[in-house]
């Protein structure tokens, strides 16, 4: 599902990712952890077609992003749900559109966008704050409205930083369990996270990134 | 259809999200439109009265003497049957000295002692087709044979033609002027619209959108404004010719001149560049500005 050969990124002369190479399964969970500036985010954006490789290959679903048109990123972004570090959300629309803005692009059917939005909404229970601003609510909550927007289009692969950066211990518990059953449905999903605590005790594969270099997997 | 009705939705919500500066464009857009729209009417009016002191252009067409009435019918008849030509009067040769003693009044002694009549008949007619050169249906008619000579006076059509022809040229520059003004306005407009919805417009490319589902409601955007820019300033130009025909008088100290609006050619012809540089305006806006 997911490639990467030999990629390299650097931001104007200084490396954030040296010679990265590992393959992603399809139906697969993995954990992508690091020390903070490891290039965690760098790694998922470049997954997501949001920053170039300096050099390397990255294949998502069998498509090369390195000779692909604009108008093919925006397709593969569809199928891609990606939770940001900084979640990205617009503080002039409410949370219900700023959920539905990503069914919406996709110039799905209004009747269809309501539904699905309210389910997102309902299986991380916002529906209550569906007509708040993201400025009303707590940083856990905010967190959940982005995980929201990145799922409500079943995604096939779901790509998050840091998704558990602002939560406490239940809520964290509580988001991982929702990762797993979207998992079990058959997303893929990649994990970023420096939260050790996430990986404590997990059978799931790890890969640990350090200056940019993948250091060891297990 | 969903999709059409999802952006014009957005379009508008762009326009009022940002009404003050849409507001500002429209007006410069509109006054832009109108001060082509005055140029087209005056043209067009100016136009209409030369076509009207083009019926009293007359031209004299002079016969040969001695003709046969039934040849001088005959040249009746060809006149009346040329398009565009009045037949105003025939003035025979008596006529004719009659009207030349009349004119000299008291020196008309010095026709009294002709022996001869010098005086050609003649047809005197009026053209009601001015936009065909005087100097071609004087050649024209010159070929009748019997006709010896046509006269009219040409002095004055030929400086108001060419008056009107630097008019023209004068109102096509700008007009041109005008357009790239509007051009740019739309532009700095939509892009300041863009601008402030550059993070929706990020947000939305990072969640799938294509390029052109986020350009789309800026062309309609631009379209709109200048679509409603071109009928604003039909509008003032429609109050612009009320004011001007109830004053004609003092406009033009004519009275005789009848005032007309534009005909309905110009007004689409006004709307439709309107909305045309409104759509290329934002095209131009939304050409390179979309890199996420
Ligand atoms: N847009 C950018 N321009 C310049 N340098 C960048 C940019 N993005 C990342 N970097 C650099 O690349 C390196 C990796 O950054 P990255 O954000 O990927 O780290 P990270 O592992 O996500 O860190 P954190 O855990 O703090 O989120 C850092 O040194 C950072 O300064
Ligand atoms: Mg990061």
């Amino acid at each position: 599902m997911i490639q990467l050969f030999h990629v390299y990124k650097s931001f104007g002369g200084t490396p954030a990712l040296r010679d990265v190479s590992f393959r992603v399964r399809k139906g697969e969970f993995v954990f992508v952890t690091g020390p903070s500036g490891a290039g965690k985010t760098t790694l998922l954006r470049i997954m997501f077609g949001a920053e170039k490789a300096s050099s390397g290959h990255i294949l998502i679903n069998g498509i090369n992003l390195g000779r692909i048109r604009r108008k093919q990123i925006a397709l593969l972004r569809r199928r891609i749900g990606f939770v940001f570090q900084d979640f990205k959300l617009l503080n002039n629309k409410t949370i219900f559109q700023n959920v539905a803005l990503a069914l919406e692009v996709t110039g799905a059917n209004p009747s269809y966008v309501r539904k699905k939005t309210r389910q997102a909404l309902r299986s991380l229970g916002l529906i209550k704050k569906e007509e708040a601003y993201p400025l009303q609510l707590s940083g856990g909550e905010q967190q959940r409205v982005a995980i929201a927007r990145a799922i409500v289009k079943n995604p096939l692969i779901l790509l998050a930083d840091e998704p558990t950066g602002n939560l406490d211990p239940d809520l964290t518990r509580e988001i991982m369990v929702l990762f797993r059953t979207i998992h079990m449905k058959g997303t893929t999903v990649v994990v970023a996270t420096h939260n050790r605590e996430l990986l404590k005790g997990t059978a799931i594969r790890k890969i640990y990134l350090e200056k940019g270099r993948v250091i060891k997997e297990d | 259809m969903g999709k059409l009705l999802y952006f014009i939705r957005q379009a508008l919500l762009n326009i009022s999200q940002n009404k003050l500066i849409h507001l500002i464009s429209l007006g410069t857009i509109s006054i832009a439109i109108l001060i082509l729209g005055v140029f087209l009417l005056l043209l067009v009016n100016v136009e209409g009265w030369i076509k009207n002191w083009g019926g009293s252009i007359t031209m004299s067409v002079y016969l040969e003497d001695n003709l046969p009435k039934r040849q001088i019918a005959v040249i009746r008849q060809a006149l009346s049957s040329r398009e565009g030509v009045e037949i105003q009067r025939f003035i025979s040769k008596e006529e004719a000295l009659i009207e030349l003693k009349s004119a000299l009044g008291p020196q008309s002694e010095l026709v009294e002692g002709l022996t001869r009549n010098p005086l050609p008949a003649s047809f005197e007619i009026a053209i009601r087709e001015p936009k065909t050169d005087p100097a071609s249906i004087k050649r024209e008619l010159e070929g009748i044979p019997g006709v010896v000579e046509v006269q009219y006076s040409e002095a004055w059509i030929k400086r108001f033609r060419g008056v009107m022809r630097l008019v023209r040229v004068g109102g096509m520059m700008l007009g041109g002027l005008l357009c790239l003004g509007v051009l740019f306005i739309v532009t700095n407009t939509i892009k300041l619209t863009i601008y402030s919805r550059k993070e929706e417009i990020e947000i939305m490319k990072l969640v799938g959108a294509t390029d052109w589902f986020v350009k789309i409601p800026f062309l309609i955007e631009g379209f709109i404004q200048g679509a409603t820019g071109g009928l604003l300033a039909l509008v003032s130009l429609f109050v612009f010719y009320l004011i001007m025909a109830s004053n004609k008088g003092i406009f033009l100290s004519f009275t005789l001149l009848e005032v007309v609006f534009v005909p309905h050619f110009y007004m689409t012809a006004i709307v439709g560049l309107s909305s045309f540089l409104g759509f290329l305006g934002s095209l131009m806006a939304v050409g390179r500005f979309f890199e996420v």
